[in-house]
């Protein structure tokens, strides 16, 4: 590693680089969620595809796997899968309406005071998340309380 | 180009995932809301059978399949690159991802053919 280049030049933070930003705005940790969110997604998916092919080993076997899914544990989990599951979609949604340039406003001359286009993205931001929060608790309250 | 149109996949298998993944967690983790049938009896292996007898599941499943593996798998590897690898270890990010990919898609995609061909009483 050449110690004498400059840190602020130097683009390779490893996994530091995964989290690391120099402002945290909302956006940022909405970023880091989707993140985390889709990771745990994947793995839970590979899991999944793994763990239902346990029906092939006949209808007791299926049925020992279910008795143990339908334990506290397994409901909490399960619960967690789907709040990650809404949260990455409805970001997702979000993301994928502001790459495909909607709701940035128009472009504009950088005159002071400058307004990003993040910040005027913002409201829409929060407006979906406050609707996944929405799903999220509904969906527990229907999980938990049938 | 190569790298753009792998990403453009990334994002229009997205439609697939929402529609079919919200389908699936209707079936199977909301049934009471849904369908008015309890989890236990929606995860049950007779109901289960019966449900993936039909053709309509079979290439519905195969296809969330295809595109959420696609799609988790192919994020998986972006944040992996993110690190900045040498060409050698990129390549062996990226095989070892395909390698997995094939191999949850052929499972799956096999036990979802198992369970339509699946005939009751032996
Ligand atoms: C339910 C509907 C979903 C939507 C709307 C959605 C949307 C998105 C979007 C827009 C991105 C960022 C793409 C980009 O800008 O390059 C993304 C990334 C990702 N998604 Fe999804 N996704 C969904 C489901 C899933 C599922 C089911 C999985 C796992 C199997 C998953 C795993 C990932 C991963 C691992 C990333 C990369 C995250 C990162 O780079 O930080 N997503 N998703």
């Amino acid at each position: 590693m050449n110690s004498n280049k400059p840190t602020a030049y130097n683009n390779r933070l490893g996994v530091k680089g995964w989290v690391y930003a120099g402002r945290y705005t909302f956006e940022r940790y909405l970023y880091l969620g989707h993140r985390l969110s889709g990771l745990g997604l994947i793995a839970y998916m590979v899991l999944h595809i793994v763990e239902t092919a346990n029906r092939m080993r006949g209808e007791e076997a299926w049925a020992a796997l279910m008795t143990l899914f339908a334990s506290p544990l397994f409901r909490v989990i399960e619960y967690l899968l789907f709040a990650a599951a809404v949260f990455h979609a409805m970001n997702g949604v979000r993301l994928l309406l502001t790459e495909l340039g909607f709701f940035l406003g128009k472009p504009r001359e950088p005159v002071y005071p400058y307004s990003s286009s993040i910040k005027r993205h913002r409201p829409l931001t929060y407006i979906i998340m406050a609707l996944a929060g929405l799903i999220i608790i509904l969906g527990g309250s229907s999980l938990f309380f049938p | 180009m190569r790298e753009t149109r792998l990403w453009s996949v990334h994002l229009l298998v997205i439609p697939i995932i929402v529609v079919l993944l919200g389908a699936h967690f209707a079936v199977m983790h909301y049934a009471p809301v849904f369908y008015g049938v309890s989890i236990e009896e929606a995860r049950n292996f007779e109901t289960m059978i019966e449900r993936g007898r039909s053709v309509a599941q079979l290439v519905l499943y195969i296809l969330l399949l295809a595109a959420a593996l696609y799609h988790g798998l192919y994020g998986l590897r972006g944040i992996l690159r993110e690190l900045t690898l040498t060409p050698g270890l990129g390549k062996i990010v990226d095989t070892s991802i395909i390698l997995l990919g094939l191999f949850i898609f052929a499972l799956g995609a096999y036990v979802t053919w198992w369970t339509f061909s699946f005939k009751i009483g032996g």
